[in-house]
This record gives structure tokens, C-alpha cells and sequence, in this order.
């Protein structure tokens, strides 16, 4: 892990804690930006990389916990709570929401850097996967209306023949079309088609089971 | 007549003769002859008799003619002898025709003018005497019967009125014959007068049977007096018999008892009044005799126990005992025996609450005071017993007792916990950066190289967050010390105390449990605050009770107040088990109670130092534990 391939937020409004936070992680080589307010970390410039969201609880602006909320539908870094006393339902409460660790003050050396650590893997696999799926979609995009329209049908597994029935085109022109297709996703099998069309969520509209819908 | 007045008599003839002769005589006139009708009246005064006026006026008429007579027939009075007849045949006459007039009207018969003449003459012979006596007795018996204060009657066989008394007559005020009427008996027209319209009939219908059976009677019935006021009169009637069976006449006597019914009637209301007061009083009431048996109870509280009194007997036991072992609560029972027992023995009065058996079988509280009631010479008639049900007052007292510890007790750690909170969260901000950059400044040291230019700038930071921690505790210790000298005051620590065991009287008692003081009199005012200080004590207090609970052979806490060198000590002894970590139980969380938070004798001991003094435990003899704190006489404050 390089100090320039991931960044850690520390938001916490006491600023012994982000010094020491920052000196802390950087002594472990990591990159650290630290914000006195919920406010000051929404609106400020971030780095587009794996990252780690320290979250003190007790915030001047608003509450650590309702700015998880607050961001719950934006891709925003996996949260690592920390607080000066800890009770049972607010860390209940983090935790359903899906944050990381719960840490109470002082945390030890120990605690602290693995939670931040879990959380940069979890963002860094999170990251790569959007990304991966961003390609797959720009591919998407590429196709024409045409191929767009074959490919729920061949990864659907209707033969040519029936693909090209319900689209009213000749076996051969499906043909072509399904080959440009292949193309244009980047894919070498009908079963990575499947995948890809699978992660890009494209409905299976027909079904080549008896009885299945053929309209 | 009695020989004196005889004697009076004849002197008094005597004189009045001699006076009347000797005026005569002298004057030439006939006026000594008033002298005898002088006597005449004086003789009549003392016969007391209003008949024998009659006499008199004879006399006067007589002695007028004679006197006339005299002046008219004869020229003077030439001799003695003449004058002497003369005289004598006027008083003789005179005497006599009185005396017959006033036999005749006396109703007296047969008395002839001879015997007239001896009375008149005064000559003492049995006859004379016996005639008069016999009079005298009539006249007598006449005014007895007229004058006695009851009203006599007589009836003839048939029930018909034919004499009433002179009292009754003017009782009744009636007129004669003013009760005859045309048409009816003189008996019914008698009673339509007189008696009361709701008693005529019964009065007529008795009156008729016992004429007819002859039946002595006895009735009650209501009279109208004179003045028209009825008036209760108690009747009663004999039958007068003959040798032969026959009813000759009834006598009959009427007296009034309105006055004496009236009484009885007030008599009777006023026992009735009394008697539904205490039956209907909103307490059950017992009275019980010098030995404490119980000899009435009123509704209320037989319809409480659900028995009568009279069941308790014949079962061998005494009634209070049959009474006290049935109805009151086997934890109570002795306690009631002992005191009650006590209160016969010394007269002295009797309260006590204990739980007493409904008839359903339910136990409820019930105050009981018993006092004795004294006869004049002070010794104990009866003993007066009210018991009253507070069976909802008791446990109201006691869910608002509980309610109120567990109020407390929630307050003090609700408080306790939100100040640890916010403790906590001052203490903890800095620490938790001192760890951060110790891990960091480790981390810059065991690198290589080592980076001493950072590592000594954390070192700084560890240094300023190290001492921002150590200034949040004594900021926090500042701001305890200010409130505690705000609220100390100099105080006598007798009062204190006093408020303390009053407050912890109730809990005491439940568990029977007593609390002894022992103050010196020289102990003098300390400055202190005095809630803190009550809160130590009620602490001390309440572990020794609860300690003692548990053992049961001596029930006493002991308050000892006493001045040492520079203080005053204060010591509170219990005879429990004893205290087992005497060298831990002042530690914070440190408890051997079941439900105990282990801070009490911590925040105690914190309270005792912030006053300048120390609270620490010794051994009892022969055991349990006695706590000691001691106050500084002097002022000065803990820092």
C-alpha cells in the first residue's frame, strides 16, 4: 500500500484528535485529510480514491450518526465510528446502517488501524467493481439500437433461429449482428455475455423453456 | 283538743268577762258586753275554722240587740248580780246559737243544744271531748283529702263520678254540675271533658270492665288541666266491698306524672341518641371490662370480625385472649398481648397499629387506642376501646415510601451517570489523543530510520493533551469543592441528628430495629453542610439496620456524639456481622449487598474529607461495626 493510492477522512470536531488521527496514520504511511465538521467534509474537494471516512459521533453541526444517513445513497467510503462514550443503541444503530467499526476514545493503535485498513480493502474492491461495470456499460452504450435489442435474446439462450423469429430479421443478419455484438463487449464466449449481461442487469425476456412466453 | 287550748280558752272567757263586766259597770252602758264577742272571734282563730265566723256575726247581732234591750228597757244598772245575769244569759246564748250554726254547717249531726251549751260553756267532760275530737277528725280528714297534692274521686258501683277533691276540681276547673250534660251519664260526660280525645275511649272502656268485674284499675291516661294543657296522669281505683261482695263505691286516684314521663321520655331519647352514635360512628368500638375482657362491641366491628362476642366463650381461653389469638396477626399478636397487657397492669392509655382478620379472612391494618374510663375515687370502670381501619392509609404510606427510595435511588444514579458521562467524555478526548500520538511517536522512533524531528513533536502534543486531562479533573474537582462551600453553614449536629433518626424512624421501625443517641453536652456548632452530612449519616444508619437484619438477637444502632481534640467524632455502631473487607468496602463500586451500587460509603467518605475530617471503621464489642467520621472544629476547608 503506497501513501498515494488511498486516502483516509477524519471528521471530528476536537483537533488533538485529527492531529494525533493524522500523525497516527501517517506514521503507518497513509494519507490522511481531516475536517472539524460535517459540513466541511461534504463540501470539500476529495481525492477520487480508495478511502476510509473516521466519523466522530459527537459533531458541532450535526450528529455523526444522521450524516451516515444523510450520505447512505451516494457511494461514499465504508465509516469507521469513533466516540467519546459509546451506548448500545447508537453503535447498534451505526452498525445496521452499515458502518465498519464502532470505536470508543481512546482506541488503541491496534483497533484503529485495522478497522481503517478493513475499510480501504472494502472501498478499494467496492471502487474497482464500479469501475469495472462503468466499462461494461460505456460498451453498452456502444451498440447499436439494433444490437441492443439481440442481445437480451442470445443471452436469454433462444437459438438464432428463434431470436431472429422475434425480431422478424433472417437467421443470417442475427448472425452478424451477434457477432458484432461479442465484439463490441469485449467478450470471447456466450457464457462472459451471459455475465456481463448478468452485471449490467439486462432483463432475460424470454425464456426457452416449453411454455415459456413466445409472443 | 288538747287541754292547753282549753286552758286558754276558759282564761281568755275568764278575762273577757271580767274586762266586759267591769266596763258595765263602770260606764253605765252596755258596751263591755263586745268584750264576749271579742272572745268570741279570738275563740274562732283558734278552732280555725272559717264556720265558726258565722258565730261571730251572731254574736255581734246578738249583743247588739241585748245592748239595745238593755238601753231601751231598763234606766241603768243599779247591781252587780243583774249585771253578772244579764251578761251571762247573752254570752250563753250567743255561744250557743255560733255553735249550733257552726255544727250545722260542719256537717257534723247530733249534737244537741245541750251538748252546745257544755261545749259553749267549756265544760270539760268525756262526751264533750269525744264529740269534739270526732269533729276535729272530720275536719281533718276533710282537709286532708281536699288539700293532699293528688287528685281523689269516688265513684258510685255504676261508674258514675260523685265526689272529687277540692285539688281536682281545681285542677280540672271544673263548675258544678258544669260536667252534666243532657243526654249522657255524668261518667261520659266527664270524660268528654277532660280526658284526652285518643285516651276517651280506652279510659271509658277500662272504667266500664273493672265497674263490671270488679277489677282494681290502673291505667294511664292524659288529663286536660285547667289552663288546657293535657297532662299524663297515673290512675288507679279500688272497689270499696261490703261484708257481702257487694261494690259499694270506688275510690279512685288520679296523680300527674307528665313531668316525671317527659323526664323519662328525654331519658329514653337521649340513651337511644347515644346508643345509635356509637353504633353508627364511622369506628368499631369495644368496651371492656377493668381486666380487659371485652363485654360489648358495637355493629361495625362484629360485622368486621364476623362473629359475636358470646361465641368466644366456652372455648377454655378468656374472651380478650380467645379475641386477641383469633383476629390479630400472628406477627402482631404478641406485641399487642405485651402492650395491652402493660396498659391494664398501669391504667395507662393504649395505642397501637397492627393488622387484624376480617371475617373474609383478610388481614388489614387497624389502629387501636384504648383508654380507661375512672370512677370518682380514680379506679378503672371500663376500658374504652376505638379501632379504627387503615388499611389504605398503610399501604398508601407504604407504596409512597417505597416510591420515594426508588425515586431517589434513580435520581442518584440517573445524576450519577450523566456527570460520569460527561466526565468521561472531557477525560476521554484528550486521552484518547495522548494514545493516538504515543502509537504514532512509537511508530516515527522504530522506524529507520528514526524520526526524532517528528517523534519529538508528538512528545509535545502527548505532554499538551496529558496535562488538558489533568485540567479537566481539576476543573471538575473545582467545581464540586464550590458547590460544597456555598451550602456549609455552623450547625449543631443535635439537631442534625435528630432529623436524620426522624427520618429514618419509619424504616427502623419496619424492621424493628431502634436507634439510640448519645449526645455529650458540650459538643459545639461545626461548620457543615448539611444536607452532605445528613446523607452520610442516613448512609451509616441504613447499613447498620440492614446489617442487623440479618441478625436478629440485639436491635440497637448506636449514635455517639462526643468532642475529641480539635473535632467532633461521631460514632454508629451496630451489633451485624461486622464488616468483612474493612479495607475496601470505602472503594468505589465496592458492595456486599445484593442491589447495592458499592458507592455509598465512597461518596461518604468523599463527603467526610471534603469537611476536613475522615471517616473510618473499627471493630464492635462484641461485634458488628462502629463507623467513625470526625468534623474539624476549625473551618478550614479540605482543598
Amino acid at each position: 500500500m503506497t501513501a498515494d493510492d488511498h486516502i483516509v477522512f477524519i471528521v471530528d470536531d476536537d483537533a488533538r484528535i485529527r492531529e494525533a488521527l493524522r500523525e497516527l496514520l501517517e506514521s503507518h504511511d497513509m494519507q490522511a485529510m481531516a475536517f472539524g465538521s460535517a459540513g466541511e467534509f461534504i463540501n470539500a474537494e476529495k481525492p477520487d480514491l480508495p478511502a476510509c471516512l473516521v466519523l466522530d459521533i459527537e459533531l458541532p453541526d450535526i450528529n455523526g450518526l444522521d450524516l451516515q444517513g444523510q450520505i447512505a445513497e451516494s457511494d461514499h467510503p465504508p465509516i469507521v465510528f469513533i466516540t467519546g462514550h459509546g451506548d448500545i443503541p447508537s453503535s447498534v444503530r451505526a452498525i445496521k446502517h452499515g458502518a465498519l467499526d464502532f470505536l470508543t476514545k481512546p482506541f488503541s493503535d491496534k483497533d484503529v488501524m485495522t478497522a481503517i485498513q478493513a475499510a480501504i480493502v472494502q472501498d478499494r474492491v467496492k471502487r474497482s467493481d464500479r469501475a469495472e461495470i462503468a466499462l461494461l456499460r460505456q460498451r453498452y452504450l456502444n451498440l447499436t439500437p439494433r444490437e441492443r435489442d439481440v442481445l437480451p435474446l442470445v443471452v436469454s439462450g433462444l437459438l438464432n433461429k428463434q431470436a431472429a423469429a422475434e425480431l422478424r430479421i433472417s437467421e443470417v443478419t442475427l448472425q452478424i449482428h451477434r457477432r458484432n455484438v461479442m465484439q463490441k463487449m469485449a467478450v470471447f464466449s456466450l457464457a462472459d455475455l451471459v455475465r456481463v449481461a448478468e452485471r449490467l442487469e439486462i432483463p432475460i425476456i424470454h425464456s426457452r423453456r416449453p411454455g415459456g412466453d413466445q409472443s | 283538743m288538747t287541754a292547753a287550748l282549753l286552758g286558754r280558752r276558759t282564761f281568755l272567757a275568764v278575762t273577757a268577762s271580767v274586762a266586759g263586766i267591769a266596763t258595765c259597770w263602770l260606764t253605765r252602758t252596755p258596751f263591755g258586753l263586745l268584750a264576749p264577742v271579742s272572745v268570741l272571734h279570738l275563740y274562732a282563730d283558734d278552732r280555725a275554722a272559717l264556720l265558726l265566723r258565722a258565730t261571730w256575726g251572731v254574736a255581734l247581732a246578738g249583743a247588739t240587740i241585748a245592748a239595745s234591750l238593755q238601753a231601751n228597757g231598763t234606766s241603768s244598772l243599779n247591781g252587780m248580780s243583774e249585771l253578772i245575769l244579764y251578761w251571762a244569759t247573752f254570752f250563753a246564748l250567743a255561744l250557743c246559737i255560733g255553735e249550733i250554726i257552726a255544727a250545722k254547717a260542719s256537717g257534723s249531726l247530733g249534737i244537741d243544744p245541750v251538748d252546745a251549751m257544755r261545749i259553749v260553756a267549756i265544760i270539760p267532760t268525756d262526751e264533750v271531748r269525744t264529740e269534739q275530737e270526732l269533729c276535729d277528725r272530720e275536719r281533718e280528714l276533710s282537709q286532708f283529702v281536699n288539700l293532699v297534692p293528688s287528685l281523689i274521686w269516688k265513684l258510685n258501683p255504676d261508674g258514675d263520678p260523685i265526689f272529687f277533691n277540692r285539688r281536682m276540681i281545681d285542677y280540672l276547673g271544673l263548675t258544678p254540675g258544669g260536667a252534666d250534660k243532657p243526654g249522657m251519664s255524668r261518667l261520659a260526660a266527664i270524660i268528654e271533658a277532660v280526658v284526652h280525645p285518643d285516651d276517651a275511649v280506652s279510659v271509658a272502656e277500662t272504667l266500664g270492665r273493672c265497674v263490671v268485674t270488679g277489677d282494681s284499675l290502673a291505667m294511664r291516661y292524659r288529663l286536660r288541666r285547667a289552663d288546657g294543657a293535657y297532662r299524663w296522669m297515673s290512675g288507679h281505683a279500688e272497689p270499696m266491698r261490703e261484708q257481702d261482695g257487694r261494690i259499694v263505691q270506688w275510690y279512685g286516684l288520679s296523680h300527674d306524672i307528665d313531668d316525671l314521663l317527659a323526664t323519662q321520655q328525654a331519658l329514653h331519647e337521649r340513651e337511644r341518641l347515644l346508643w345509635q352514635l356509637v353504633e353508627t360512628l364511622p369506628a368499631m368500638i369495644d368496651c371492656a371490662a377493668p381486666n380487659g375482657e371485652p363485654v360489648y362491641r358495637s355493629q361495625r366491628l362484629r360485622a368486621f370480625l364476623g362473629y359475636e362476642l358470646e361465641e368466644l366463650d366456652g372455648s377454655g381461653k378468656s374472651r380478650l385472649t380467645g379475641t386477641l389469638d383469633a383476629g390479630v396477626h400472628p406477627d402482631d399478636v404478641a406485641g399487642v398481648k405485651e402492650q395491652y397487657a402493660h396498659s391494664l397492669l398501669t391504667g395507662e392509655p393504649y395505642a397501637r397499629r397492627h393488622r387484624l382478620r376480617r371475617f373474609d379472612g383478610e388481614y388489614r391494618w387497624v389502629e387501636t387506642r384504648a383508654a380507661p374510663m375512672l370512677n370518682p375515687e380514680g379506679a378503672i370502670m371500663q376500658w374504652n376501646v376505638i379501632c379504627l381501619d387503615i388499611d389504605g392509609e398503610v399501604r398508601a404510606q407504604e407504596e409512597l415510601r417505597l416510591a420515594q427510595g426508588r425515586l431517589a435511588r434513580a435520581s442518584q444514579a440517573a445524576s450519577l451517570a450523566e456527570l460520569s458521562a460527561s466526565i468521561a467524555h472531557e477525560v476521554n478526548q484528550p486521552l484518547a489523543a495522548v494514545v493516538a500520538n504515543s502509537h504514532a511517536c512509537q511508530r516515527w522512533l522504530t522506524a529507520d530510520p528514526p524520526n526524532m524531528e517528528r517523534a519529538s513533536r508528538i512528545v509535545e502534543r502527548i505532554i499538551r493533551d496529558a496535562n488538558g486531562a489533568a485540567d479537566v479533573v481539576s476543573r471538575i474537582r473545582a467545581l464540586f469543592k464550590q458547590s460544597v462551600e456555598t451550602g456549609r453553614s455552623s450547625t449543631v449536629l443535635s439537631n442534625v441528628i435528630a432529623e436524620v433518626c426522624d427520618l429514618m424512624a419509619e424504616e427502623a421501625m419496619r424492621r424493628r430495629a431502634r436507634i439510640d443517641i448519645d449526645i455529650e453536652t458540650d459538643v459545639p456548632s461545626v461548620a457543615l453542610d448539611r444536607v452532605q452530612i445528613q446523607q452520610v449519616l442516613s448512609n451509616l444508619i441504613r447499613n447498620g439496620i440492614e446489617a442487623i437484619d440479618r441478625d436478629s438477637s440485639d436491635k440497637a444502632i448506636r449514635t455517639r456524639v462526643r468532642r475529641t481534640d480539635g473535632a467532633v467524632q461521631i460514632e454508629i455502631s451496630d451489633s451485624g456481622p461486622g464488616v468483612e473487607f474493612p479495607d475496601r468496602i470505602f472503594q468505589p463500586f465496592f458492595t456486599t449487598k445484593e442491589h447495592g451500587m458499592g458507592m455509598g460509603l465512597a461518596i461518604c467518605r468523599s463527603i467526610v474529607e471534603s469537611h476536613g475530617g475522615r471517616l473510618w471503621v473499627e471493630k464492635n464489642e462484641p461485634r458488628g461495626a462502629t463507623f467513625i467520621f470526625t468534623l474539624p472544629l476549625d473551618a478550614k476547608m479540605a482543598t
